[in-house]
């Protein structure tokens, strides 16, 4: 059996990943899935502990996320959407008129 | 004690009267004029009822509402209640009295005369009447206070009654700015009685006087702020003297009342002659008992009393108006009852209080009577030769001059001699500060006599000086039947107290002011007062001596007085004469520049020290808020500039802060160690 902490440092690695795409990216499809990983990252997590402590609350915790990021998917992509008829374009750092 | 069950009422008639006048006035027969007749008669009738309860040696002191009650220990309950004792009986008859006479005087002076905005001016007389009464049954300093304020209040509106002149708002204005200066310190002496007792009452179990006296034995602890007691009581005493100097127009807050003759004369009679500023002197016997304790703050009363009697004698002894000459001699007679109030003679100046009040008001009125002859002219250079024109005033009003010049045997010289004895015989027996204020005294009957007897001789005698002088308008009953009931007072009521008489034929038991005022709680008699008094007598050549001497003197100066005026005025044609006084006559005229010394007061010291504490407050106080709240508004401009607006921004904010807290829990922790 492969040690719990191969699959915390895959997790942490891939939120890490997603962490990166949203501190650097400007495109908001990418962001969407940079927010994806970090979500799955988390996913991994909660297995990995189920199996460790052979209960199986953490399981089914992350098929409630999987909807959750399902939801959120339909949520951010009508957020795009509408930034891009306003927009004409998929840039985060155009729309910045919420400011002080 | 019926009669003490409706005794509230001697203050609500009055004051319904003021409501119905106010509300309804305009729809009544004579604005209102016979609800003001009807409701002064009923408070007449049951302080009669009062006073003869009282006589029967019954006395009454309750507190009838609480309307702030104290909670906890140390604290002190307002009340409102009653205190009807032989002073205030007397001064309640007196004041509903006088009242209803003025009432009855106004259909003349207001009704007969056309004026209009009558409902007002009964709606005022009410009110005042209603604040006075209230204010002489106060049982408590608190209570007396609002009833102070109250009459100052009404006195503002009746002064001011022909608003759409210039003069009167003036006056109006004047005299109620003045009052209120008197009335501050009267306001800190309330509150430092609180503060001293823990109760304001005159009179029972734990009255202030009574507490004070205890304090001064070490029979009771007070709360003196670090003073010694007598300081303390001293300085509380002085306090309330304010507002008393304000009222009852002494120097130096006399200003206002000369003005004041702006108003309706009916309501000088009223107001400022008979009882507003009797509302001061009474307020002294009111709790003498405490002043008593204080040989300063007597000295002080009896100082300023026989000042104020002499400068204001001197004024009036130039003024061409009949009212003026009237109103300067107020100020002097409410001088004379501050002297002998502070020089020990409590039943002296009450007595000089009560006879005054009826010359006075007798005064007054018959000056209302000739102004109307005169339509309202009140130069007494325009007069002249009015007696055989209208002799129902001139007797009654020749009656309240003897009385004010005091001249035997009317009322004025019963007491103002009393007054001047007391001093004496006090200043003999160790005090020269009362010979000084007697001095004063003295001097002041000689210009009573002189100023009194030249308004009479230029009023009525010689030959008329104008045409309307020549034709006077006539008055009507409602103006001679006050003047007659009056004139009979001024004329007799003198009897009330002869002590000279009792003195030198050696026939006791006339001294019946003496016997009143003796009755009732024995803290708050006229012997007790005598046994704390810090005074001693003494006699020139024996006691009947000293009276003979003093009643000589007094009588001789004031006819000496009139003779004078006599001399000079009580020709065909007079001159003025004034002329030959040169400067002094100028220095009077404009009454000792008391007025423009005030103005310059006002305008030199007061306003510049209100600037500069204007500056302060705008400079220093606003400045240290307005500089924090500065800093704030720099800070928020500068600190909102972290809401980008920029997404990514916000996500990096997020991490740099997720980092931060693994980093503190790390250290924290100890992962790292």
């Amino acid at each position: 059996m492969v040690p719990v902490q191969w699959y915390l440092l895959l997790a942490a690695a891939v939120f890490c990943i997603g962490l990166f795409g949203i501190l650097t990216r400007q495109n908001a499809l990418l962001f969407l899935m940079s927010v994806e990983l970090m979500l799955n990252a988390a996913n991994i997590n909660l297995v990995a502990f189920s199996a460790y402590w052979g209960n199986v609350t953490g399981q089914t915790f992350s098929l409630f996320t999987m909807a959750l990021a399902a939801a959120e998917v339909a949520v951010g992509i009508g957020i795009i959407l509408v930034l891009y008829r306003n927009f004409n374009d998929v840039d985060v750092t155009l729309a910045k008129e919420m400011r002080w | 004690m019926a009669a003490f069950d409706y005794a509230p009422a001697i203050v609500l008639l009055p004051f319904l009267s003021f409501l119905v006048s106010l509300g309804g006035g305009k729809y009544l027969p004579k604005g209102g004029a016979f609800g003001g007749i009807a409701a002064s008669a009923g408070s007449l009738v049951l302080s009669a009822w009062v006073f003869l309860t009282v006589a029967g040696g019954e006395v009454y002191n309750e507190t009838l509402y609480t309307w702030a009650a104290g909670a906890g220990e140390e604290t002190v309950s307002l009340t409102f209640g009653l205190l009807l004792d032989p002073l205030a009986a007397m001064m309640l008859l007196i004041v509903s009295l006088v009242s209803l006479l003025v009432h009855v005087f106004s259909l003349g002076y207001m009704n007969d005369e056309g004026e209009t905005g009558l409902p007002r001016y009964y709606a005022g007389l009410g009110l005042f009447t209603a604040s006075m009464l209230g204010f002489v049954v106060a049982d408590n300093l608190l209570m007396a206070f609002m009833f102070f304020e109250l009459v100052g209040l009404c006195s503002y509106l009746l002064i001011g009654f022909w608003f759409r002149q210039e003069g009167p708002p003036s006056a109006a204005k004047k005299a109620f700015l003045v009052t209120r200066f008197g009335d501050y310190f009267f306001l800190v002496g309330v509150v430092a009685v609180f503060a001293t007792f823990g109760t304001a009452k005159f009179a029972g179990e734990g009255a202030f006087p009574v507490l004070a006296e205890e304090a001064l034995n070490g029979a009771a602890e007070v709360t003196t702020f670090g003073f010694a007691p007598e300081t303390w009581f001293t300085i509380v005493g002085l306090l309330i003297l304010g507002g008393v100097i304000g009222k009852s127009a002494q120097f130096p807050l006399h200003t206002w009342l000369p003005d004041a003759m702006e108003g309706p004369t009916p309501v000088s009679a009223l107001i400022h002659a008979a009882t507003m500023v009797a509302a001061g002197v009474y307020l002294v016997a009111r709790m003498y008992g405490f002043y008593a304790l204080s040989p300063t703050a007597l000295g002080i009363i009896a100082l300023v009393g026989g000042f104020t009697a002499l400068v204001a004698a001197t004024m009036g002894v130039v003024k061409r108006e009949i009212k003026q000459v009237l109103a300067y001699s107020t100020i002097s007679q409410y001088g004379y009852m501050m002297l002998g109030l502070g020089a020990g003679g409590y039943v002296a100046a009450t007595f000089h209080l009560m006879t005054h009040a009826f010359f006075k008001a007798l005064l007054f009125l018959g000056a209302g009577s000739v102004i109307i002859a005169m339509h309202h002219d009140e130069d007494m250079w325009n007069m002249g030769g009015l007696k055989e024109k209208m002799p129902v005033t001139y007797y009654t009003f020749l009656a309240g001059s003897l009385a004010l010049a005091g001249i035997f045997p009317f009322a004025g010289f019963w007491s103002k001699d009393e007054v001047l004895y007391e001093t004496l015989i006090h200043g003999l027996g160790g005090s020269p500060l009362l010979l000084a204020g007697y001095a004063m005294g003295l001097v002041a009957v000689f210009f009573t006599g002189f100023y009194t007897f030249r308004m009479v001789f230029l009023t009525f005698h010689g030959e008329p000086r104008t045409d309307i002088a020549r034709d006077p308008h006539g008055v009507r009953w409602n103006v001679k039947g006050p003047l007659v009931v009056l004139g009979i007072l001024a004329a007799t009521v003198g009897v009330v107290n002869m002590v000279p008489v009792e003195k030198l034929l050696g026939i006791t038991g006339i001294d019946f002011l003496h016997q009143w005022l003796d009755g009732g709680f024995e803290a708050l008699t006229a012997h007790h007062y005598g046994d704390v008094l810090p005074y001693s007598s003494a006699y020139i050549g024996g006691e009947t001596t000293t009276v003979a001497v003093g009643a000589a003197v007094s009588l001789g100066l004031a006819l000496a007085g009139v003779i004078t005026a006599h001399v000079l005025y009580n020709v065909s044609d007079p001159d003025e004469h004034t002329e030959k006084l040169g400067a002094i006559k100028t220095l009077w005229y404009n009454n000792y520049y008391q007025d423009e010394y005030q103005v310059w007061l006002a305008e030199s010291v007061v306003l510049p020290v209100a600037r500069l504490a204007d500056k302060f407050d705008q400079g220093v106080v606003d400045g240290v808020v307005n500089g924090v709240s500065s800093v704030s508004l720099f800070a928020g401009s500068r600190i909102r500039r972290v809401q980008t607006g920029v997404v990514t921004n916000y996500a990096a904010l997020l991490t740099l802060g997720l980092v931060a807290l693994l980093v503190v829990f790390g250290v924290m922790g100890g992962w790292f160690a």
